[in-house]
């Protein structure tokens, strides 16, 4: 009996994870080998035909290229401009819970609503962005439809609704560091830039690290609305990343099979982070 | 015994009286809900034993997507609003009930009403499938305020790529440091007025007769033709003629051409209601003409687009014929006059248009009158009846990825042309 608890505790839990994630993610993973027809009536073994094809379509690798691009700007510049702006919000100055309030409101508004108002802001005829820019320095610049800009919009606006949650675990994580330290540092005769890359940030380094992790998930996986709200993957599949490609696969052109392969791969670049994140987060963070 | 009739007698009358429930999903947004749930109450006061559910569930690319979804699911609406490109893809689905069945077995209904630009385009195999529905073509909207500032003459719009090159060049203004601040033309960024081009061109798109004589292979609009519309899009946009949307975004070249800042818009025949009460609120006139030809190109005409409704095949029998009660009672006068008056949509029936005209609708709506006679002096052929292609939404991206890219500078109409024809016929082949 006392053997049989923890199990009938834990079933609920997993008939849930096998009802809505194990099961659903078979079935990706068998369609990945099928041609699957639009109703999902049809279905014909193909084996690794769909993946042979994704690798040999340029659309899907530029997608990948794209992705990776995408993910490491994104990733860079939130984790050290959230970094910077904790150790600001960190200061005891008048005012800063009204900074820190502004600062956060992003995190509130979704993804979705993120894309809508940098939508609304970038617009070339009536947005905010443009009417400054031509009345200050006179040009005008077609931010959603052209190439670079496209991208640097996408990136702009992904910044700015992830830094907030980054803000959030940088400033908790600062204030956890034990004051004698910084001040055992003052009186050892550090500056201010050694003191904070040579003690703040290794100290906060497995809040960074858990940033890494999170971060590249959502620039892999959460991006999806706002790209879709704000340039649906244009101009010409210039911003298209994978998880956008899998949906226009999937939900456009209903091509099961082709989506599920995406999936498949999508899931084992997954597998990975997650691995690197279990077996480097002991060892290379350091942990007080 | 007795009693037990009488009790068998009522618990008939109990089940006569229960209600048959069904499903209606519609792609319509906006104003267009509330006029679709009016029909659709209008329809239940007529048929008191049949209750119509209404669901406006998004884009038509949502519909489809939440279709496939629910017929997978089981559990299928009855009758859904599909876009004019899907028409291959459901017949190919095996999930729906042709209406050409129940049209066959009901003698009320007759389909010659129908304007033959409509039924030709539903048509296949000299089968109806689905009902017309919400049917609309391209126009050019063109701003006769701004006309007559520019020293345009507003009652001879341009009917000329050379003439609408012509007249966005003086509807360009600029500021004082040299922006552009009011130009000529947009449209949105949308495969279907390439589409409407190749017909306009009397080409069609794809290969056997537009798919009309045999399932289409591969893609025809590497010519000529092609690159005629592909060149003048070029051309405007380096220009600074035209202003691009992002793809697909009606509103953005709506708002465009309601706030003055373009003179000339191409949309759908969809927008004229809304243009008018717009116009009238910015305090410009309307104008409305056919689109503009290739110099020194005979006319074709302009294919249908919108969609058409679909019945899904049910368990229930009573449901299936519930549904097509209401698929009837849409495409019925009435209801098609109420849903142009408030669209723009064609009235799709001959009856109906004959309707509108002995009340005097067209001398009083000139707008809509144009609309109609670009579609009724289209010529009648397979370029002109649109074509059929089971992978069309991969088409149409294809298309519109090149024109992204033709019009971001990354490549020439030519290049962009021969892209477009590539992915597109690789989708072809890979439809399934």
């Amino acid at each position: 009996m006392r053997k049989l608890l923890p199990y009938l505790l834990l079933l609920p839990t997993f008939i849930v994870i096998v009802l809505f994630i194990y099961f659903p993610a078979y079935e990706s993973f068998v369609n990945s080998f099928m041609r699957v027809s639009v109703f999902g009536n049809r279905k014909i073994f193909v084996g690794f035909r769909n993946y042979i094809s994704l690798f040999q379509d340029p659309d899907y690798l530029s997608a990948f290229r794209f992705t990776v691009i995408y993910t490491l700007i994104t990733v860079v510049v939130s984790i050290f401009l959230s970094f910077f702006l904790a150790l600001l919000l960190d200061q005891k100055v008048p005012g800063s819970r009204i900074y820190r309030t502004l600062i956060f409101a992003p995190y509130a508004v979704s993804y979705a609503i993120a894309g809508a108002l940098w939508g609304f802001l970038l617009n070339p005829v009536v947005g905010h962005v443009n009417y400054l820019s031509r009345i200050l320095f006179g040009v005008q610049t077609n931010w959603l439809t052209s190439r670079p800009y496209a991208a640097y919009a996408l990136i702009f606006a992904s910044v700015w609704k992830t830094l907030p949650f980054n803000v959030i675990f940088y400033l908790a994580a600062l204030q956890d560091i034990p004051s004698e330290l910084v001040e055992a540092s003052i009186i050892d005769g550090a500056n201010a830039w050694y003191r904070t890359w040579k003690l703040i940030f290794p100290l906060v380094s497995p809040i960074t690290f858990y940033l890494v992790i999170m971060s590249i998930i959502s620039a892999t996986f959460h991006s999806f609305a706002i790209i879709d709200v704000m340039n649906k993957g244009g101009p010409g599949g210039y911003t298209t990343n994978l998880i956008y490609k899998l949906y226009m696969d999937g939900f456009r052109f209903q091509r099961m099979g082709l989506a599920a392969a995406q999936n498949v791969i999508l899931f084992a670049m997954m597998v990975i982070v997650t691995f690197i994140y279990f077996r480097y987060a002991q060892q290379r963070v350091h942990y007080q | 015994m007795k009693k037990f009739l009488v009790l068998l007698l009522a618990f008939v009358a109990v089940l006569a009286m229960a209600k048959v429930k069904i499903q209606f999903w519609h792609a319509m947004g906006g104003w267009r809900i509330e006029v679709i749930q009016n029909m659709v109450n209008d329809f239940m006061k007529l048929n008191p034993d049949i209750e119509v559910e209404v669901q406006y569930v998004g884009s038509y690319e949502e519909i489809l997507a939440k279709t496939v979804a629910a017929v997978k699911a089981g559990t299928p609406p009855h009758v859904v609003q599909l876009n004019e490109i899907s028409t291959q893809k459901m017949i190919d689905s095996g999930v729906i009930v042709p209406v050409q069945d129940f049209i066959d077995k009901d003698p009320s209904f007759d389909v010659g009403l129908f304007l033959p630009q409509v039924l030709n385009y539903y048509r296949v195999g000299g089968k109806l499938y689905s009902m017309p529905w919400n049917t609309s073509t391209p126009l050019l909207y063109y701003n006769k305020t701004l006309f007559k500032e520019v020293g345009l003459d507003p009652n001879n719009p341009p009917t000329t790529f050379s003439e609408l090159i012509e007249a966005c060049r003086k509807l360009v203004k600029k500021d004082e440091r040299g922006n552009i601040v009011r130009t000529g033309i947009t449209w949105p960024l949308y495969s279907w007025f390439f589409e409407q081009y190749m017909a306009l061109q009397n080409q069609p798109l794809v290969d056997n007769n537009n798919g009309r004589t045999g399932k289409a292979t591969k893609v025809v609009f590497n010519n000529e033709a092609g690159l005629r519309f592909f060149e003048l899009w070029d051309k405007l946009t380096k220009e600074g003629l035209m202003i691009n949307t992002k793809r697909a975004d009606w509103t953005a070249a709506r708002q465009l051409f309601i706030s003055q800042t373009v003179g000339m818009l191409i949309s759908s025949t969809s927008d004229v209601a809304l243009l008018m009460s717009e116009s009238k609120k910015q305090g410009f006139e309307l104008g409305t003409a056919f689109l503009p030809l290739p110099d020194g190109v005979q006319r074709g005409g302009v294919v249908i687009g919108g969609g058409s409704l679909w019945i899904i095949q049910q368990k229930n029998k009573a449901e299936v014929e519930a549904a097509w009660k209401l698929v009837k009672y849409l495409a019925e006068p009435g209801p098609q006059i109420v849903w142009h008056k408030a669209t723009g949509y064609y009235p799709i029936r001959v009856d109906a248009i004959h309707a509108l005209q002995v009340q005097g609708y067209y001398a009083e709506n000139p707008h809509h009158l144009t609309a109609l006679l670009q579609l009724l002096t289209s010529v009648q052929n397979y370029n002109t009846q649109g074509a059929i292609i089971g992978a069309f939404p991969e088409v149409r991206d294809a298309i519109e990825s090149a024109a992204e890219k033709m019009i971001s500078g990354a490549l020439t109409p030519k290049q962009a042309l021969s892209e477009a024809e590539k992915n597109a016929n690789k989708a072809i082949k890979e439809y399934f």
